[in-house]
């Protein structure tokens, strides 16, 4: 007796049915994204998440797997965000070295470009007649993604949209930030640094790092604060006035 | 790195916990991670195996938000029709974003060596 060779649409059943496929697809989506973004030479428009999420979404509509089924599988990696922001305690606490004598001037600033980032976002999106679930995902942009997200679930704004459009702030800010801070005359790296990652998070941070070490650290500050901070605030703020 | 990530675990147990009881409106990650803060302050330093851990979600944490965002495409007919709006909101408040914060930090730190 020979083995019996399954036929290809039952393999297919089989891997469609377990959470495997979500997992390979969305690693595998996230290993071709950073091989792009590296051959790249880092350049900020190859972002390896953008990248994954384009194909991703590709694939599952070009396999007619609903995004629910997706999700379903890929909840495992989803799950982590709520573990990967407690890490984040780890470079803060680093962080906070690079704080000293400065507090005054950081805390400020942040606290007047976290309010810019919700005033201008939020209501630019109104303005031009968005409608109400995309102009929720503006109030958290500027936060770190993963904290971002949790702000959003909390205040029944889309984590989606949210996520998505973090996702493109960063990168934004990435590519804009020379020409803003060169517009503006601004000539230290901390200042700089602190600025981009205030505005663009981990992306920018990462952008930071790669211009001067100096402005990578200051970035890394400016985006733990916003978001330990952001998610104290932004959480108030859309209660009480969205 | 085990026991890094098991120190990760706890506090972000506590931070849920600390949320669901007496700070609902906070994400309890972001309550784990300001415990997890205040314990390594007054530890007085990052043990090596929690270091390693906290590289490694650091290093990938792109990865961990990909099957949310993935969700756009069940917004896609709304994103699409809004699309100018969108962009012209995520460009201006980005810049203005960096511009008033660097703006606020250069003048309030004036005699700042830097």
């Amino acid at each position: 007796m020979t083995p019996q060779i399954p036929a290809i649409h039952e393999i297919w059943v089989y891997l469609s049915g377990s959470p495997l496929l979500a997992l390979i697809l969305t690693l595998s989506a996230y290993q071709l994204g950073v091989m792009a973004y590296e051959r790249s030479g880092r350049n900020p428009l190859a972002n390896p998440v953008l990248i994954a999420i384009v194909l991703v979404a590709a694939t599952i509509t070009a396999i007619d797997m609903p995004y629910a089924k997706y999700f379903e599988g890929a909840q495992f990696v989803h799950f982590l965000l709520g573990t990967a922001t407690v890490a984040l305690a780890v470079p803060i606490t680093k962080g906070l070295v690079a704080l000293r004598g400065r507090v005054f001037p950081m805390l400020a600033a942040l606290l007047a470009g976290g309010a810019t980032s919700i005033v201008v976002g939020v209501g630019l999106a109104k303005l031009l007649g968005a409608n109400a679930a995309i102009v929720g995902g503006f109030w958290a942009k500027s936060v770190t993604a993963p904290i971002a997200m949790g702000i959003a679930e909390r205040s029944l704004l889309s984590p989606t949209l949210t996520a998505a459009f973090a996702v493109s702030t960063g990168i934004l800010g990435a590519i804009l930030v020379r020409v803003t801070m060169d517009g503006l005359g601004m000539k230290s790296w901390w200042q700089r640094g602190f600025a981009l990652g205030v505005a663009a998070h981990g992306i920018g941070t990462s952008r930071a790092f790669s211009v001067h070490p100096e402005a990578g650290t200051y970035a890394s500050l400016g985006m733990g604060l916003h978001g330990v901070l952001g998610a104290v605030l932004i959480s108030i703020a859309v209660r009480y006035v969205a | 790195m085990i026991a890094g990530l098991v120190q990760i675990l706890l506090f972000q147990g506590l931070g849920e916990l600390v949320a669901k009881f007496f700070l609902p409106l906070i994400p309890g990650p972001v309550i784990g991670l300001v415990l997890l803060v205040a314990w390594l302050r007054w530890r007085g330093g990052v043990p090596e195996s929690l270091d390693g851990v906290a590289t490694a979600f650091a290093q990938n944490l792109g990865l961990l938000f990909i099957p949310a965002a993935v969700g756009v495409v069940m917004f896609w007919p709304q994103l699409r029709s809004h699309a100018l709006a969108i962009a012209v909101a995520l460009v201006a408040s980005v810049v203005a974003t960096m511009a008033v914060t660097a703006l606020v930090l250069r003048a309030l730190s004036k005699d700042d060596p830097g």
